[in-house]
């Protein structure tokens, strides 16, 4: 037993423990919080100070060692780099890239040079946004400024080979054709790029090259036309699912309006056809149907521009193309038109086809009133022009429309029924189910118009009928269940009624007993 | 010769079943008993001797709906809605049974309310009768109880939102506050531990103290009698007897009550549609959804829940709901020993102070109920109400009918203690009409009762308070 207590003695010891990290500065850098300004007021304040403490100790570290080796120059420079409140992981970066450190510091650059948080206000140039800069995806995946700009971030001072990667400043300004290529050095290369985003395509530089903007550029060195930059940024580029990015769903409308809302800008500009380019396309789209889905309703599966449009390879569609892109989302209604008779038609007179009736960029939410035979209306307008004697074919149109009429008033009628019954306490779950199923057989019941033929778009009507049917059933079932409630109150009223007649009689007499009782006892 | 046959002739089986449970268990004393129990009769209206009864009616019913509902309830996360979901759509007359119980709980709460206050305003509580009054109000708790515990019963969203705000002022008690809430809750948060734990209570643990304490209440008054009116009110009048008269009179009053009952469960299946009074099942507890805007208790709990509302966050060294809350205790103290204060009753003597006590509660609550209610706040689906205007209609009904009830206390019945209703008044008016902070205001009130009660004990010192001896 005496032999157990060494070991018991070795268990009860406890490892040594990490000593705590209690915030503290490096004193190079406490050195710096030392430091006043001409007023005779510190430099830096307590919340830079709170900032410091909640940095890990290997980035405190670091600041001390850049305070060390005069990369950070002085209290100036760190206020500006701690200005911000960088994440401590955009931290550790900063302060290990010497490109960054050297223009921050309020010193020894000029200001059109320095990052700023706030670049209007510090005269700066508008593409140092510090905040943006740290948000940048390739900021976060580690690629700093040498790795567009050249040169090196662990050096301490600029070498020449970081000029020799760019053109002149006038020239690259002017002639904007290097940018596809530049940023391709690495979006083209599949190895490099697995790296970083193995799912991320590498075949944008390949359609650039052959989209309306990449034959501008490249092939006619139009520099108006839209590259890399235009769309995506130069410093502050976000991949697309972030809400901030210039190509995140509902910001692309605006970022291809930017320049084709504009009739200046795209002055000059010609479709195939030798007329001019329309610069209304966004104003169209954002009433339409995909427009209000996509920015008013937030449907980010609603389409933007590159939908249709394709985004790298952007084209306007070709005739013949259309309805394959419509068909992307819309298959239904593509199978049922290429099983129709007027897909022959359409095709003979090289018509788009969807657009035909729907429209391209102002697509409105289709409703019945479409379906028209009407001299005015969009199928009598058309037949008028090109199918004159068809009487069987308005009446087809005619049949359609009030086959939907039928389904949607019956819809109508029976849900205000259906809630009337809730409110009555009755079960209304199993209605509102069938009304329900109505609802999706109305809206098969409108793709089936498509096919342009009774027998196909009786098949989603019937069950549109079935439905109909069915609601009204239980709408009934319930309405005789209400019957048989009342009239089970009313009975249970009658009965009750019964009773309490029958106790108020014997009430009655009972008091009618006490009285004479009392009046036999008051008479001596 | 008729005599002689009548007299051999064989006793009837009940005869005989009388006579072999009288021999065991002297049955006679029994009858003895209910022979001469008597109804007093006089001095007030008889309406008032029946609301004990109605609310012992409408308790029946909630116990036998109560059972049928558990044969098929099912407490559980994937089974609390779902079931009462069945109850409804599916079960035969399920319906018409969860109706009956929420219709029944509500009514049983409004007569148990309008007992009790009849009982003070008619002090029948007075000696001998304190521990009858003490039961009743242990009773009025344990009814409350029923109701806070049966609501988060079906799991809806209104259910769990409401228990998780009513749950969460227990915290604001101090030292145990948190435990408390812990306690009720079965954890931080409403879960379905909750509602295993309000199951229990609803169905395990208040039927077991309602039975207790119901049965001392109603042994108390077969000891003592109902009450009669006071001495000065009193004709002299032969009591009216229980056996068969009152009974008839009470079980007539049942059968309306259960017409009334009938009638209601059909016309509002699930209840007038009153915040606080309605039972819908609507959507499942969803724990992870937000809470809507509009949620609030049951009305009896909703003057409480206002009260919350009036208070500031702070107010000096407590927390805004701490003092609310020990407000409410203090009342509730007050009132849970009325029998004892009243010292003039006791003595048979006329008690006004305590009946004007009894309207200035009425008062007091209706106000703080009405704005719980937003009346006049002119709140929609997208809009809030607005404060202000709802405290300015409210202000003005209770004024309205509350001036009403008192001039006819002052000019009918001749009552001149007036102090305690007149500072509930003031206080309304303050606030809902000069817009005063209800805490100002009440602070005014209290100070004008205080003023009250010493003018008129001095002008007319056997007007109310206890006469100098």
């Amino acid at each position: 037993m005496r032999g157990l207590w060494p070991l018991l003695l070795l268990l009860g010891q406890a490892a040594p423990a990490p000593a705590p990290d209690d915030g503290k500065l490096p004193a190079s850098v406490e050195k710096l919080f030392e430091e006043k300004d001409k007023d005779g007021k510190p430099i830096l304040g307590d919340t830079e100070r709170a900032y410091m403490k909640k940095l890990p100790l290997h980035t405190r570290e670091l600041v001390g060692k850049d305070v060390d080796a005069l990369t950070v120059g002085g209290a100036r420079h760190l206020k500006a780099l701690l200005g911000p409140e960088l994440s401590s992981q955009s931290a550790a970066i900063i302060f290990s890239d010497n490109c960054i450190l050297c223009h921050t510091d309020p010193e020894s650059q000029k200001k059109i040079h320095l990052f700023s948080s706030d670049p209007k206000a510090t005269q700066s140039n508008e593409l140092l946004n510090f905040k943006n800069f740290v948000s940048d995806v390739h900021f976060r995946r580690g690629l700093s400024c040498a790795g567009c700009h050249g040169g090196s971030p662990e050096k301490d001072v600029m070498t020449p080979d970081i000029a020799a990667r760019w053109p002149k400043a006038d020239l690259r300004h002017a002639d904007r054709t290097w940018i596809p290529e530049f940023c391709a050095r690495c979006h083209a290369d599949p190895s490099f790029m697995r790296g970083f985003n193995p799912s991320l395509p590498t075949d944008q530089l390949s359609k650039y090259k052959e989209s309306q903007h990449g034959i501008l550029l490249l092939q006619q060195k139009d520099s108006k036309a839209a590259q890399c930059v235009s769309c995506h940024g130069v410093h502050g580029i976000r991949g697309p699912k972030s809400r901030l990015s210039t190509v995140h769903p509902q910001a692309i409308p605006e970022t291809c309006g930017h320049c084709h809302a504009d009739p200046k800008y795209m002055a000059g500009y010609k479709k195939d056809d030798g007329t001019p380019l329309p610069t209304n396309q966004l104003e169209g789209f954002r009433k339409s149907v995909h427009g209000k889905a996509l920015l008013e309703k937030g449907d980010l599966g609603a389409p933007a521009c590159n939908s249709c449009h394709g985004n790298h390879a952007a084209q306007p569609p070709k005739v013949s193309s259309i309805s394959q892109v419509c068909r992307t989302c819309h298959s239904q209604n593509g199978t049922f038109f290429d099983g129709s008779k007027h897909k022959q038609a359409f095709e003979a007179h090289r018509w788009p086809e969807c657009e035909k009736c729907h429209g391209k960029h102002e697509i409105a939410k289709p409703t019945d009133g479409l379906i028209s035979d009407a001299p005015d209306g969009l199928c009598g307008s058309c037949h008028a022009q090109n199918a004159k004697d068809n009487p069987e074919c308005n009446a087809t149109a005619r049949y359609f429309r009030s086959s939907l009429a039928d389904l949607v008033t019956a819809g109508q009628r029976l849900r205000p029924e259906a809630e009337e019954l809730a409110t009555r306490g009755l079960d209304a779950e199993p209605i509102y189910a069938s009304l329900e199923e109505l609802n999706e057989d109305i809206v098969q019941t409108r793709s089936r118009v498509h096919t342009f033929d009774r027998g196909g778009f009786d098949q989603g009507a019937k069950a549109g009928r079935e439905a109909v049917a069915k609601t009204e059933t239980l709408v009934q079932t319930a309405r005789k269940e209400q019957r048989y409630r009342r009239n089970g109150l009313l009975v249970s009223i009658g009965l009750m009624s019964f009773l309490a007649v029958v106790m108020g009689l014997k009430i009655r007499e009972l008091s009618q007993r006490r009285r004479a009782q009392e009046q036999h006892r008051r008479t001596p | 010769m008729i005599e002689t046959e009548r007299r051999e002739a064989p006793p009837s089986v009940g005869e005989r079943l009388y006579r072999w449970l009288d021999a065991r268990f002297r049955l006679g004393r029994l009858v003895e008993f209910v022979r001469h129990k008597e109804v007093p009769v006089g001095g007030h209206s008889m309406v008032w001797y029946y609301l004990g009864g109605t609310t012992l009616f409408f308790f029946i019913v909630q116990i036998a709906s109560g059972v049928l509902l558990l044969m098929y309830y099912q407490p559980g996360e994937a089974t609390s809605y779902e079931s009462i979901r069945y109850i409804i759509a599916r079960v035969p007359f399920g319906w018409l049974i969860r109706s009956i119980h929420c219709w029944s709980a509500h009514l049983m709460i409004i007569s148990l309310v309008v007992h009790m206050f009849s009982t003070m305003i008619l002090k029948a509580y007075r000696k001998p009768r304190e521990l009858t009054w003490l039961t009743g109000f242990g009773l009025f708790g344990i009814a409350l109880g029923f109701g806070f515990s049966g609501y988060l019963l079906p799991w809806n969203e209104l259910s769990f939102f409401a228990t998780a705000v009513g749950t969460d002022s227990v915290k604001s008690l101090p030292v145990i506050g948190q435990w408390l809430l812990e306690v009720m809750r079965g954890g931080p948060d409403v879960t379905i531990n909750t509602l295993y734990r309000f199951f229990a209570l609803h169905i395990v643990i208040l039927p077991l103290l309602i039975v207790a304490v119901m049965g001392a209440h109603l042994l108390f008054i077969q000891v003592q009698g109902m009450a009669p009116a006071m001495r000065h009110q009193r004709p002299d009048r032969p009591g009216l007897r229980f056996f068969p008269d009152f009974l008839v009179r009470d079980l007539l009053l049942w059968l309306v009550c259960l017409l009334l009952l009938c009638v209601l469960v059909y016309l509002l299946p699930y209840g007038p549609g009153i915040p606080g009074m309605e039972w819908e099942l609507g959507k499942k507890a969803n724990p992870l959804a937000p809470a809507y805007p509009g949620i609030k208790p049951e009305w009896y709990f909703l003057w409480v829940y206002q009260l919350l509302k009036e208070f500031p966050a702070h107010l000096g060294p407590m927390e805004g709901p701490q003092a609310a809350l020990l407000l409410v205790t203090v009342l509730m103290a007050i009132w849970a020993l009325v029998p004892f204060l009243d010292r003039r009753a006791s003595r048979g003597q006329s008690s006004p102070m305590f009946t004007d006590l009894a309207v200035a509660a009425l008062i007091f609550m209706a106000y703080l109920t009405l704005k719980a209610w937003d009346i006049g706040g002119g709140g929609t689906a997208t809009k809030l109400p607005d404060p202000r205007a709802t405290a300015w209609t409210c202000a003005w009904i209770v004024l309205g009918v509350s001036s009403a009830v008192d001039l006819v206390r002052f000019l009918v019945y001749r009552q001149r203690w007036l102090a305690f209703s007149g500072a509930a008044l003031l206080h309304v008016a303050l606030n809902g009409v000069f817009g005063v902070n209800y805490l100002v205001a009440g602070a005014i009130a209290m100070l004008v009762a205080i003023a009250g009660v010493v003018l008129t004990s001095r002008k007319n010192p056997a007007a109310g308070l206890e006469a100098p001896k």
